[in-house]
């Protein structure tokens, strides 16, 4: 016995979220560190102790990235100074950028969305922004990319996605607020 | 009285023991004054005889070359269910209660026309508050729905929510019933802080935000199924894990608010993944981008799903399921793309043509393939892109609970995989997880090496919590 659509309609009640991409996620003051390791023997110890330095200064990192010869990272603006001051006093070599945001694409189930990567490439391509640096988790891709192309880059993604301008949500590095 | 929607998992129903345990617990909250919605799971796990794999197999054995087509597939997959709700509702009337037994659709659940993976739409509850009005206990088949009855296309077809299907019911019922709480029942006594079978000191965590139980879940641990602890965020429903077979208080699962909740912790070690890690060498930083998007974009029409990405300035990394990866490497291998010069240079001259190499003696197509541009390569460079392969792989994740606020997790996960000589080949973050890809064969000494770090050691604080 199904229950007629007409005795119901007073108490309906939404639930799950949308299939695929439905925010965009701005995070500012994001900075890059680029940490030279060498690919011969003792790369580890020296990838080690840049995570040791950091932990032993207070600075979260993330968008971590394990490269042949280098380690690359992301953290909050302001706290790249002290991270790159701490990291040259080992003798490594860094290369830095501040000018950068990370931008989150966020969906449902990411992963089972085939084709969602291209079509983040199309659109930040189509916008001029480089992406510099990328991550991707069951619910997001983040995409580092110059600051000042944000504004571009968010616009070409809300075309591509159709998003509405309340599913561009600011976040930052500092908040404590749940994005 | 307050509502209570309790979810019995397959192997809470799988027997006649088990379901007049399950039942215990149903009666137990009425007594306790509760308004019990039961939601079950088919019967058993594969090869049980009614159990959804079980049920599928005999549509698939009809004749192995023609795939049963989806509509026709989520009714057979939906008998498990409907078959499991009748048994589980006589088994409550044995004991002297008004249960009633009712179908997804019976119970108002309106999802899309998704065969096999469908959304739930809405939930139209009035037949059930009815019910429960005149004092039954609905025993609502999970897993299940029905498109729009009243829709000319759609006409309420019955439909199966996809993985984690019957936790979905059960979360969404809650919601749309206002229930005081949902209360998953399974064969462990809560969230663990990693897989019991690896890992024998792993601890019931008390209580779990709903962002940290859906990332776990997401990360490979088979507890509540994401879906489920999303709509239970949403409606800010109190969530339980619980065990069929003891009286352990099990786990709650709530919103940051709750103080216990609040602080930033690990809260589990997980594993996932068959995966084949894949590095492509692009040794043209210019070219690389329109490159590495011919890359995405033939993953894509291919439907390979890709993740882990890595860019460097002459590289592109990423990872494959395993299963995928020979479709991966069969269109990738021998793929040819040209480049163009810039606007300015250009008229439509070619800059260069890139091929895909694969490792020694997986290159097929390109051994066919790069001769045949040997013509052409006195006009246009041919520039080799030869990938390495990692098979094998698999990814352990620390649960770590707003972890880019919090310094010095990695270089824990680092230290203490590096100490055991575990190799890490690759790492991803999000706001609540580090990830690191290794090599399959190390993940049961990964897992433990982890749990020992952030719960058994001496300075590991209650919880595995993180220093500020």
């Amino acid at each position: 016995m199904d229950i007629p659509a007409s005795q119901s309609n007073s108490a309906r009640v939404s639930f799950e979220r949308e299939r695929g991409v439905y925010g965009v996620t701005i995070m500012r003051d994001v900075a890059h560190l680029v940490i030279s390791t060498g690919d011969e023997v003792g790369r580890t110890d020296r990838i080690l102790q840049v995570f040791r330095i950091l932990a032993e200064i207070n600075v979260p990192v993330f968008l971590i990235k394990m490269h042949r010869n280098r380690i690359t990272m992301a953290m909050a603006g302001t706290d790249l100074e002290r991270a790159g001051q701490a990291i040259e006093a080992t003798g490594m070599q860094i290369t830095t950028r501040r000018d950068l945001a990370l931008v989150g694409i966020r969906a449902a189930s990411m992963r089972d969305l085939h084709g969602v990567i291209i079509k983040i490439a199309d659109a930040l391509f189509e916008a001029g922004a480089q992406i510099l640096e990328i991550g991707d988790s069951h619910d997001s891709v983040q995409c580092l990319l110059e600051a000042s192309k944000i504004a571009d880059a968010v616009a070409s993604l809300r075309r591509t996605f159709h998003l509405e301008g309340r599913a561009i949500v600011e976040s930052s590095v500092e908040s404590e607020d749940e994005v | 009285m307050k509502i209570l929607v309790q979810k019995f998992g397959g192997t809470s129903v799988d027997r006649h023991e088990h379901r007049v345990l399950a039942a215990r617990k149903v009666i137990q909250a009425r007594e306790a004054g509760f308004m019990p919605v039961v939601v079950v799971s088919a019967i058993g796990r594969a090869g049980a005889p009614y159990a959804t794999d079980t049920l599928v197999k005999v549509l698939k054995d009809i004749d192995p070359q023609v795939p049963p087509a989806p509509r026709e597939m989520d009714m057979m997959m939906a008998c498990g269910e409907i078959i499991s709700t009748v048994v589980f509702a006589h088994t409550l009337q044995t004991f002297g209660y008004n249960a009633i037994a009712l179908s997804g659709g019976q119970a108002g659940i309106i999802t899309d026309p998704e065969f096999g993976n469908a959304r739930i739409r809405e939930i139209r509850p009035h037949y059930i508050h009815k019910l429960l009005e005149q004092g039954y206990i609905p025993v609502v088949c999970g897993f299940q729905g029905i498109t729009e009855p009243t829709d000319e296309y759609e006409h309420g077809a019955i439909t199966t929510l996809g993985r984690g299907g019957s936790d979905t019911t059960a979360s969404a019922l809650g919601a749309a019933l206002n229930a005081a709480g949902v209360e998953i029942f399974t064969d462990v006594d809560g969230v663990k802080t990693a897989d019991p079978d690896l890992v024998p000191a792993a601890r019931t965590l008390d209580i779990c935000t709903y962002q940290e139980v859906a990332e776990i879940a997401h990360q490979g641990a088979k507890v509540v199924h994401p879906r489920a602890a999303e709509i239970a965020m949403d409606h800010n429903i109190p969530l339980w894990v619980k065990s069929t077979f003891s009286d352990a208080p099990g786990t709650r699962i709530t919103g940051y608010g709750a103080p216990e909740a609040a602080a930033r912790r690990v809260t589990g070690i997980t594993h996932t993944g068959k995966l084949v890690y894949i590095r492509l060498e692009i040794d043209n930083a210019a070219h690389k981008p329109l490159v590495e998007r011919e890359v995405y974009r033939m993953m894509a029409r291919a439907g390979v799903s890709i993740f882990l990405l890595t860019f460097s300035q002459t590289a592109l990394s990423f990872t494959v399921p395993r299963s995928q990866y020979p479709v991966a490497r069969d269109l990738l291998d021998g793929m040819v793309v040209p480049v163009e010069l810039d606007e300015q240079e250009a008229d439509g001259k070619l800059a260069a043509y890139y091929i895909f190499k694969f490792s020694d003696g997986l290159d097929l197509a390109y051994s066919v393939q790069r001769p045949l541009l040997a013509p052409v390569e006195k006009r246009v460079r041919v520039v080799d892109v030869p990938a390495s392969v990692v098979e094998n792989c698999t990814i352990v994740s620390v649960i770590a609970s707003r972890y880019r606020k919090v310094p010095g997790v990695m270089a824990r996960i680092f230290q203490a995989l590096t100490d055991a000589r575990i190799t890490v080949y690759q790492t991803a973050d999000t706001e609540m997880s580090v990830s690191c890809l290794i090599s399959e064969s190390e993940i049961h000494r990964a897992v433990r090496i982890l749990h020992a770090e952030f719960f058994e050691q001496r300075d590991a604080i209650e919880g595995g919590s993180l220093a500020e």
